[in-house]
């Protein structure tokens, strides 16, 4: 180069850069460039997100299965044993343990009946390696699983006016603090709300604590999603519509779905 | 291992997982963006054979790498997209014959999503609208410019050729373009987006 580039045309490279646009001895020049410059660096970190973003403008196509086929087949010899478990998402709570008894109560015997019914109306296929399928899987483990505690409460959950046939019951147990929301029909949202579900002290929504944020299927079917909240025998459970993507910390409109267990 | 898996991990930790060698998690990472990187190899090569090895080394590339994956210099999803992009623009400029797609705008057409059966499907089709938009608002000698090099692979002096501009109105109209996209795109906050938490 005879003439050294002047700062501002150096940002004008960045987005050939990025773009990977550039000719051969500018890409070398805006390289040595950048090597020293964080302004330089920073800019190009944020336009390489744009190049990342642009690629969902292409038309959807989806692969074939030969392509993971491919990858998985390069990976096992390297890949690390199954795991017995994953780590928690941070700010997930640790279950309470603690040994289970194992006797049937009435009411516990009356979940398992739902959930035998539930599952064979479910049609699962269980070799889908779809991962929506493993939750749904691991949701009703949880579900049999509490239907074997004493504490656990089936909690029908009745659609308020305005929702049409969204049907809901949540199953819970009062000592391990955790339960499965079992949820179907459930209008679909905006892309900026989700749903939330609440854990209901005694009725009181001034006192509601969050239970689980998540966004209706776009098919039919039921949805069994896992969740942790502290749980009492007099505990409802609501669905109202919050802001995505996090919900809120107490619920900001009325519920889509309320229900509270028979007199405790 | 069954069960919940990877489904309410950020992408961040699957990434994390995988330096591990955790199958699994570079599964779950194929399942939420191998689509997207399939879609825009064939776009850019229009080969099918290409496209797949194009895919198929990004995410080796990325199983091999994980250790090195900076969450400072950008998402997964920008790492696993960008790469695609560069690795198939290389691809298509080492095979002459596959560039016949002169047109920017072929293959561009608003067309509905065939079935977006899950939620990462969704969220796909909600980005390629949000980013079609913003395509939309440029000026559109700053789209052309942009998409020619982006799609078409083309450097900065082919698209000068081909458009019939100087060197430096093609370098000025994409940093432009570029600078517009990332302003339409910064407010959509793409950090990891997973639009449930399990609290």
């Amino acid at each position: 180069m005879d003439t050294p580039m002047s700062h501002s045309e150096f940002e004008e490279l960045a987005a050939g850069y990025v773009l990977g646009a550039l000719e051969p001895d500018d890409e070398h020049v805006f390289q040595q460039h950048m090597g020293g410059c964080p302004v330089c660096e920073a800019n190009v970190r944020e336009l390489e997100a744009v190049v990342g973003e642009l690629a969902y403008a292409a038309p959807p196509v989806d692969p074939p299965d030969t392509v993971w086929a491919g990858i998985r087949r390069e990976i096992r010899p390297e890949a690390a044993p199954r795991r017995a478990a994953i780590p928690a998402a941070p700010g997930a709570p640790s279950g309470t343990g603690g040994r289970r008894r194992r006797l049937l109560q009435a009411l516990a015997a009356v979940a398992a009946v739902v959930l035998v019914v539930a599952l064979s109306l479910w049609n699962l296929n269980l070799r889908d390696q779809n991962v929506v399928y493993r939750d749904r899987v691991a949701a009703l483990e949880r579900a049999t699983q509490l239907a074997n505690d004493p504490t656990a409460a089936l909690v029908k959950l009745d659609d308020q006016p305005g929702t049409t046939g969204a049907q809901a019951t949540v199953i819970a147990s009062s000592r391990q603090d955790r339960g499965v929301l079992l949820v179907q029909n459930l209008p679909p949202l905006q892309r900026n709300r989700v749903y939330e579900l609440w854990g209901v002290p005694g009725g009181d929504i001034a006192k509601a604590e969050k239970a689980l944020v998540f966004v209706p299927l776009r098919r039919q079917g039921t949805q069994a999603l896992q969740f942790e909240v502290p749980i009492q025998p007099g505990t409802a459970f609501a669905i109202t519509e919050e802001p995505a993507p996090d919900g809120s910390d107490k619920p900001t409109g009325a519920p889509v779905l309320v229900g509270a267990p028979r007199s405790a | 291992m069954r069960g919940k898996a990877y489904r309410g991990l950020r992408d961040g930790q699957l990434v994390e997982l995988v330096a591990q060698k955790d199958a699994g998690a570079l599964e779950a990472l194929y399942d939420r963006y191998g689509r997207a990187a399939y879609s825009l190899a064939r776009r850019i090569l229009t080969e099918e054979t290409l496209a797949q090895d194009v895919v198929q080394e990004v995410f080796l590339s990325l199983w091999r790498d994980a250790r090195r994956f900076d969450a400072g210099r950008g998402t997964v999803a920008t790492y696993l997209l960008s790469m695609t992009h560069h690795r198939a623009v290389d691809v298509v400029r080492r095979e002459e014959n596959l560039r016949r797609w002169r047109t920017s705008d072929e293959g561009l057409e608003l067309a509905p999503d065939p079935k977006a059966r899950v939620e990462d499907e969704v969220e796909a089709s909600e980005r390629r609208s949000e980013v079609r938009a913003a395509l939309a608002e440029l000026p559109a000698a700053q789209r052309e410019a942009l998409l020619l090099a982006y799609f078409g692979g083309y450097t900065q002096r082919e698209v000068a050729a081909l458009v019939g501009v100087p060197l430096g109105t093609v370098k000025t109209r994409m940093a432009a373009g570029m600078r517009k996209m990332r302003e339409a795109l910064q407010d959509a906050g793409r950090e990891e987006q997973h639009p449930w938490t399990r609290r």
